[in-house]
């Protein structure tokens, strides 16, 4: 398939992986981090998805959510409700009608928050850039961690974006500065 | 004209008389034009008539007949290689609200189409029919006959600003809150007059005049594709390459 388990950047990591050689938990039963780590290992883990699909791309966010790709492998659990969500998936066409909807569901979501910007509509209007109705892109409206690209982007890129958002919370430093 | 065509035609003939002009017949469904004023008149006929017997009204939808036949691009001397895509500047909708262009004293600018079906019969017609004034054109409401209208008379409001009389309940439908103009009518500017942008100040979703430039998407066509090439400039081209790239190759042999 071509699709593996996000590799470990962390030594926290490992305390999922019980056969992995350096698991300290099997080693010496117990494991030492930092708090840092500790609190991206969850963040990461439970990436929980805010559903906001508007158009077509929803589809291929419900095809990496499906038994195929199964985004539930990253602990990628979508919500119906922004005050259960971590990250919110833009998938599709931002309308200028949608717009504060949009901004509202954002603010309504409970910090830290990300936003994967999916689909060249998502990104900066796409298609739609020249229309009189749309939006030219939804970081015009919120701030944007991950885009990914495409008309529509396929189930694997929206994983590779995920994935590069896993990154980047995983380089992130809440307690130390 | 096909038997039923013209079945139909006779039809419409014998019963509305001069307020109907059969059309012609496309994928087996007739046009009817009708006259404005008699719009309701003839719609409740062919509803409750036992030779029409239309129960049901699958679409209706405005029309803006004003750049009606001029077409964008030429595709007149399209060759295989494909056409060019030379695009006048002021094509539908490639101008800025300023300089939109002078609508003038078109007759006939506005249209209403309407499909129907007939369960009974087994059979669709579609009728149309021109709002006379250009101004503001205003077509009689079908609700009060097909319940089925509200909505899309609601969308032909929205998009095209005809007005349909009668309507019980005439808002926008699909536009922005506050939006101003009618975005399906020709002389209405794609790019729109106002863009939305989150302002961290104010804290909200705030309008402003619309910052690009109208501009016409031209797809990208890959003209020198060697597999399409026929001529004999090409074929010279070709070769005089192929006597270069050999040349060259003698020389580093050398």
């Amino acid at each position: 398939m071509g699709i593996n388990n996000p590799v470990p950047l962390a030594e926290v990591d490992d305390i999922l992986r019980p056969s992995a050689d350096a698991n300290p938990l099997m080693d010496r039963g117990f494991a030492v981090t930092s708090i840092d780590a500790l609190l991206n290992w969850a963040r990461s883990g439970s990436m929980w998805p805010m559903t906001f699909g508007l158009a077509c791309c929803a589809v291929e966010m419900m095809q990496a959510g499906a038994a195929r790709y199964d985004l539930d492998r990253f602990g990628v659990i979508f919500r119906p409700s922004p005050r259960q969500s971590d990250v919110m998936i833009v998938a599709g066409t931002l309308t200028n009608k949608m717009a504060p909807a949009f901004r509202k569901v954002y603010d309504q979501m409970s910090n830290p928050k990300w936003v994967i910007s999916m689909g060249s509509c998502a990104n900066g209007g796409g298609y739609y850039h020249y229309s009189y109705s749309v939006t030219r892109g939804c970081d015009r409206v919120v701030p944007v961690d991950v885009y990914v690209p495409g008309c529509p982007p396929t189930a694997e890129a929206l994983i590779y974006g995920i994935l590069q958002l896993q990154a980047k919370i995983r380089r992130e430093s809440t307690i130390a500065r | 004209m096909s038997e039923t065509a013209k079945a139909i035609s006779d039809l419409f003939t014998e019963r509305f008389g001069e307020r109907v002009t059969v059309g012609d017949t496309q994928s087996g469904i007739t046009t009817v034009e009708i006259e404005v004023d008699a719009w309701q008149e003839v719609c409740r006929a062919l509803r409750d008539e036992e030779d029409f017997n239309f129960e049901q009204l699958t679409d209706l939808c405005g029309v803006d007949y004003l750049s009606f036949g001029q077409s964008e691009w030429d595709t007149e001397d399209a060759s295989q290689e494909g056409f060019g895509r030379g695009v006048e500047s002021l094509g539908p909708g490639r101008f800025d609200w300023a300089s939109r262009p002078e609508a003038g004293d078109m007759k006939q600018r506005f249209g209403v189409v309407v499909h129907l079906l007939s369960f009974r019969h087994n059979r669709r017609l579609r009728i149309r029919c021109f709002a006379p004034d250009e101004g503001m054109p205003i077509v009689p409401t079908l609700v009060e006959i097909w319940s089925s209208a509200n909505w899309y008379e609601r969308e032909a409001f929205d998009l095209f600003g005809i007005v349909f009389e009668g309507h019980p309940d005439l808002r926008r439908i699909m536009t922005d809150y506050g939006f101003t103009g009618h975005p399906f009518r020709k002389d209405f500017p794609l790019i729109g007059n106002v863009a939305v942008r989150y302002d961290e100040l104010k804290g909200r979703i705030v309008y402003e005049p619309v910052e690009i430039e109208p501009r016409v998407t031209v797809p990208r066509v890959l003209r020198d594709d060697s597999r399409y090439k026929s001529d004999e400039v090409d074929q010279a081209a070709d070769a005089r390459a192929e006597e270069i790239a050999a040349a060259q190759g003698e020389d580093k042999d050398g």
